[in-house]
């Protein structure tokens, strides 16, 4: 769909030179320890820090009311921030009493909804922010964005004669004709259908890396942010919980609000005895942090657990939901709780069936029990 | 003529409907105190003259009306040749309102006089600057003059006058000119004509004379006055009109009808009537008020009022050529 | 076919040919208007097309221009204001700037007249500044009119303004200052432009009742197509010549509905999709705020407050000197009745349109709904002129009577009528009815005790709407009235041309009181709700 063209990227202001990444990419994006409200005092976002760098891709995640859209709009300006900062390609944007005003931000933005202006046509859209060149340079400019996201045959259509996707692409190289430092996005993909998604989150992909775009994206999906992110951050109630790259988040979540957004996990309580953590489905190792006798939940995901048909097991198969491209299945042990088990499609148990269960955890994920209730 | 046989006292007195073009409240203290002498009740309905006849014949022989009562000749006339009139038959009527103020059969007579007179403001005209009415349209008189709306009886029975004496091309010449002389200062009420010249927004105004008595009669230093037109030599001379009266065809009480108009020829009734409105009235042996000055020494233009009606749309349509408003 | 069915066959057919009946005599004035104009002479057309109508096509059309741009100004520069800034008294002024609504145009044009004319207030005041021999330009100008009119009428294009300002998706906004335009120029190129239907409506309300007016340019004697239609009605024993004037406005009346309603399909995207944000409204500075009331304070002044300050004051010195008698209550018996008489017949007689139209959308029935919007491009002494000929040709039994004059308002007011019906009618879906049935209600039952009362507010608000809307009405009262039978906008009328300023002072304000209440009825949406 998108065609290749190469797009030189923006000279560099800052060099980033933060060991745990290793690559000496410039800052773009900087958030400390920033607080905002809903309109009064109802707090929306608390002491949320993050940066992202040149070409990141970093993504909002977190359940509807967390804060990861006002995030995003105290990034583009709309919403101004009560504590802490915000740069933007080192200069300072947002601070308490200090608010630089959207149209002298350097950002581009997609809206969930599109906002395409009704009574222009899609080359004026994309032009739109071109004001300030001549006129043959502005055309020049939206000839290129149109064929690098392929409607350069659309070029004259009104946007009420587009489908969903041609609209968003329109959206999208309207955002990025103006080079824009940070491209926001607000759940770019809630309004399609999923194969139609599927899709155009492979052409964003692409089109960002090409473009070399540093990106925010706000979504609530965790396969997207799985398949756009460099990093995750995920939010909870105004909280940043962790910020992590989506194996980190998914394989190695540091809080079981986390550990449960991201994917199914099952929760398996177990004690600390020597280095070990003892568990009614097995012994895992211990963690550091925590220390003999603790009380701790041991987090296991589906794909951790694989079943075998045993016939004298006390733990039995209690129901099987066909995924497609796998079987999930509910299994219940002697104590009554539930785990599941993720078997490829191929693999069809009977309910009923009784199973011996095989945990292979490769990294040990605990928390406080106490925690976890 | 014998004298109208009076109704039984004990019988239900007749009614009488009016039909006026006239203002209510120029009409309504003769029809009292003709209701106190003889005890006929009489209902008046005042409206504009164009729609009271409108009505009359669009009712047929429908209409309960018994009078119609006009300020402009050329109306009655109108009102006659629709058929809409019966002549009057009471002998006390030649003697009363001479030949010239009534139609041939009589369906129609007059009840007062008024002239088309010129006022002007005294500290801004002199007599001796204007002569006849055409010298309205002179150009040293531009945006000086207020004149009534096309609509108006008064300006159509003029024009109808002038166009009879000088033809139609200098009338439309005159037309033009006074269109152009008046600009925006065309009324709808020639109180407003006077108003106008009284407070010095314009210099001149064509009224019915009685307007302008009427503002000194409440306002006595006014600086207003009348000039009479057209009496020099080889003048048209002045250009009359009168309020008059006529019993409908299809009236019912036609008894009462008669009765009501002699009281308005007796001579305390022409007194009333005409005083009522400082107009001239028409009975040789009633005076006119005081105020007003005489008119037998008036030239009067030489074209009979019975033409008027026949006039009324050949003027309008000039009037309407000229594009007056 | 079993009874239900065959109840329901029938019944819809006799509506039908009642809705036939009513739609066709709706249509008969202006029908009746538009043969006697193309019967009449030639040489009269061409006698009025080379004197009259040119200078009368330019006046009416200019006035048109002016007042739609200082509507426009006025109209879209509060609603901004109002919507999407903050500041002292923001609450009342957004809701006092509808009141000029509630002023009838003769009635502004009156009280200006004295205000600006010579001897009056404004001009004195002037003469102490400037000396005694500086006049003052007429309000019986263009100037006058234009301004009267605009301030009268600015409240058609500020409400749909403001709705528009309000409804506006806000992300639209938010994308155009992410591309780097300023406020400003998000305001002019993305914020305007979208809100072009609304402000384009509102400009076609304004210009209809600009073309369509009587009452202020009679009394400030500028001549209009109207106004002439008047003068020639009431000056003349022929109609031809009004009714070849009518026909023309009528033309252009329908020339710029249809140029209104092919405007509003062209931009029938321009609306908002999706997740929909209030948009903010910023505080202003000192500066700004002092500046934002005053430019609210005089244009609700010079529009309402001025106004309503002085019909008070005048009605005070006239009542205490008498003018309000018994004679005053018959005319305001008169007003009453006749107006009541007039939407009672409107609702009824708009029903059956409104209920074929809803339920069986055939292209007759909704051709019948049309035909009764006819009465919104008859001005009202167009309308009286018809039904005067009509009456007096056909039916001489009625002419001169009160059932002209309510027949003369059900036609002019039905359209406005309908506008609340139409919706009312809507609501009521045919599953509710369907539903009903399925649970044992037979169609009167139904019609009773489901359509009636879901119905019931709609019609009222209709009733209301049409009986004030008669109240109000002046030039159909002047020509059809019968003889003595006044109404309150006719004494105003009267005796505002006579300039007995005072006398016509307490008519003027029982009429603005009377409207206010409409106003705010039409306006408040809960009141619809319930």
């Amino acid at each position: 769909m998108f065609q290749s063209e190469s797009i030189p990227s923006h000279e560099p202001t800052q060099r980033s030179t933060d060991p745990s990444h290793g690559q000496h990419r410039p800052t773009v994006l900087e958030l400390h320890n920033v607080s905002c409200v809903y309109g009064g005092d109802r707090p929306a976002i608390t002491d949320m820090s993050f940066a992202a760098q040149e070409g990141e891709i970093v993504c909002l995640l977190g359940p509807s009311g967390c804060g990861k859209t006002t995030t995003l709009r105290a990034i583009a300006g709309f919403e101004p921030v009560t504590a802490g900062k915000i740069r933007l390609e080192g200069r300072l944007v947002s601070a308490p009493g200090h608010l630089v005003p959207t149209e002298r931000r350097r950002i581009g933005m997609v809206f969930q909804e599109y906002a395409l202006f009704p009574h222009l046509r899609v080359q004026d859209n994309v032009a739109f922010g071109l004001q300030h060149l001549s006129a043959g340079e502005r055309a020049t400019q939206v000839r290129v964005m149109l064929e690098m996201v392929g409607l350069t045959d659309l070029a004259a259509r009104y946007p009420h004669e587009l489908s969903g996707g041609q609209q968003q692409r329109v959206a999208l190289a309207r955002a990025l004709v103006q080079k824009p430092a940070v491209l926001l996005l607000d759940e770019p993909f809630s309004n399609l259908d999923p194969d139609m998604a599927g899709r155009m989150r492979e052409d964003l992909h692409d089109l960002l890396r090409r473009t070399k775009t540093t990106a925010v994206l706000v979504t609530h999906d965790h396969d997207e942010a799985f398949a756009m992110a460099d990093r995750i951050a995920v939010l909870n109630n105004g909280k940043l919980e962790q910020l992590d790259t989506p194996e980190a988040v998914y394989h190695t979540p540091s809080t079981p609000f986390v550990a449960d957004f991201v994917g199914q996990a099952d929760f398996i309580p177990g004690t600390i005895e020597q280095d070990k953590v003892v568990t009614e489905i097995g012994e895992f190792p211990n963690q550091p942090g925590y220390s003999g006798g603790d009380n701790v939940v041991v987090m296991i995901r589906p794909d951790d657990v694989h079943i075998a048909p045993l016939a004298q097991s006390t733990t039995h198969i209690l129901t099987r939901q066909f995924h497609g491209s796998e079987n999930v299945y509910t299994i219940g042990l002697p104590s009554g709780r539930v785990v599941h088990s993720s078997e490829p499609s191929t693999s069809v148990y009977p309910v009923g069936t009784p199973v011996e269960l095989q945990v292979n955890a490769t990294h040990t994920v605990l928390f406080d029990r106490d925690l976890h209730q | 003529m014998t004298a109208l046989p009076v109704p039984p006292a004990q019988a239900e007195p007749d009614r009488l409907v009016v039909y006026s073009g006239r203002a209510e409240r120029l009409i309504k203290p003769l029809l009292d105190s003709f209701q106190a002498k003889t005890g006929i009740q009489v209902d008046l309905l005042s409206s504009g003259t164009t729609e009271v006849v409108n009505r009359l014949q669009a009712e047929g022989s429908r209409t309960p009306a018994d009078l119609l009562i006009t300020n402009d000749a050329g109306s009655l006339e109108r009102a006659r040749e629709l058929s809409l009139l019966r002549p009057l038959t009471a002998p006390d009527i030649a003697a009363a309102i001479p030949a010239q103020f009534r139609a041939a059969d009589n369906s129609w007579i007059g009840l007062s006089g008024r002239f088309w007179v010129v006022v002007y403001n005294t500290t801004l005209v002199k007599p001796a600057d204007l002569r006849s009415l055409l010298d309205l349209a002179e150009p040293r008189w531009k945006d000086r003059v207020a004149i009534p709306n096309a609509g108006s009886e008064y300006l159509q029975a003029g024009i109808s006058v002038i166009k009879t004496v000088y033809g139609n091309n200098r009338t439309k010449q005159f037309l033009e000119g006074l269109k152009a002389n008046a600009g925006t200062q065309v009324y709808g009420k020639s109180s407003q004509i006077v108003e106008a010249v009284a407070k010095g927004q314009v210099a001149l105004g064509v009224v019915n004379h009685y307007y302008v008595y009427r503002h000194l009669a409440t306002q006595p230093g006014a600086p207003i006055a009348v000039l009479m037109p057209d009496q020099h030599e080889g003048g048209m001379g002045a250009i009359i009109n009168v309020a008059g009266i006529g019993i409908i065809t299809h009236t019912k009480h036609a008894e009462s009808a008669n009765r009501l108009v002699d009281y308005l020829v007796s001579e305390e009734g022409q007194k009333l009537f005409a005083d009522l409105n400082k107009e001239y009235p028409l009975h040789p042996r009633v005076t006119a008020d005081p105020a007003l000055p005489p008119y037998t020494t008036t030239r009067v233009a030489p074209v009979p009022l019975t033409q008027l009606g026949k006039l009324r749309e050949p003027a309008m349509a000039l009037i309407e050529q000229a594009g007056l408003r | 076919m079993n009874q239900a069915t065959a109840v329901k066959s029938t019944l819809p057919d006799s509506l039908s040919l009642v809705a036939l009946t009513v739609a066709g005599l709706l249509c008969l004035p202006l029908v009746y208007v538009a043969y006697m104009a193309l019967t009449a002479d030639a040489a009269l057309w061409s006698r009025l097309w080379t004197t009259r109508i040119p200078e009368l096509l330019f006046n009416t059309t200019a006035l048109a221009l002016g007042v739609a741009a200082g509507t426009l100004l006025l109209g879209v520069s509060l609603a901004w204001l109002v919507s999407r800034r903050e500041f002292p008294g923001r609450c009342i002024w957004e809701w006092a700037l509808v009141l000029p609504l509630a002023i009838p145009t003769y009635v502004l044009a009156y009280i200006y007249s004295h205000l600006l004319g010579t001897g009056g207030p404004v001009e004195s005041a002037w003469q102490m500044l400037a000396g005694p021999d500086n006049r003052l330009p007429s309000p019986h100008s263009y100037a006058g009119v234009t301004l009267v009119m605009t301030l009268d009428t600015f409240p058609f294009v500020y409400l749909l303004a403001r709705a528009a300002f309000l409804n506006l998706n806000v992300s639209y906004e938010e994308v155009a200052r992410a591309c780097g335009a300023s406020r400003a120029g998000t305001l002019f190129r993305i914020t305007l432009p979208l809100m072009r239907p609304a402000i384009v409506a509102g400009l076609s309300l304004v210009v209809l009742y600009v073309v369509s007016d009587f009452g202020a340019v009679s009394l400030l004697r500028y001549q209009t197509l109207t106004y002439a239609v008047y003068q020639q009605i009431t000056g003349r024993y022929d109609p031809t010549a009004a009714s070849i004037l009518s026909l023309l406005l009528v033309a252009i009346a329908l020339i710029f509905l249809v140029a209104e309603r092919w405007f509003r399909q062209r931009s029938r995207f321009f609306q908002t999709t999706g997740r929909y944000r209030t948009p903010a409204r910023r505080q202003c500075g000192p500066l700004g705020a002092t500046l934002a009331s005053l430019y609210t304070i005089s244009v609700f002044a010079a529009s309402f407050g001025m106004p309503a300050y002085m019909l008070a004051t005048w009605s005070v010195s006239a009542i205490s000197s008498g003018a309000v008698d018994a004679r005053f209550f018959g005319f305001v018996w008169n007003s009453a009745f006749l107006s009541g008489l007039a939407a009672t017949c409107a609702v009824l007689i708009g029903l059956p349109l409104a209920y074929l139209a809803s339920r069986r959308p055939s292209r007759v029935n909704l051709l019948c709904l049309q035909a009764a919007y006819a009465g919104y491009v008859l001005p009202g002494p167009v309308g009286a002129l018809a039904l005067l000929v009509i009456f007096s040709h056909l039916a001489p039994f009625w002419y001169g009577t009160a059932a002209v004059l309510v027949i003369a308002y059900v036609v002019h007011f039905l359209p406005a009528g309908l506008q609340s019906m139409e919706p009312a009618l809507q609501q009521v879906t045919p599953n509710l009815e369907e539903a009903s049935r399925s649970l044992g209600f037979g169609t009167t039952a139904t019609l009773r005790r489901v359509t009636l009362p879901l119905v019931r507010s709609g019609f009222i608000a209709a009733w209301v709407l049409m009986f004030l809307q008669s109240m109000k009405e002046l030039p159909a009262t002047l020509l059809l009235r019968p003889v003595g039978f006044d109404t309150l906008a006719v004494r105003v009328w009267l005796e505002a041309s006579e300039e007995y300023y005072q006398l016509a002072a307490p008519s003027a304000l029982l009429i603005v009181l009377m409207t206010i209440p409409a106003i705010l009825l039409l306006l408040s949406k809960d009141w619809r709700a319930a």
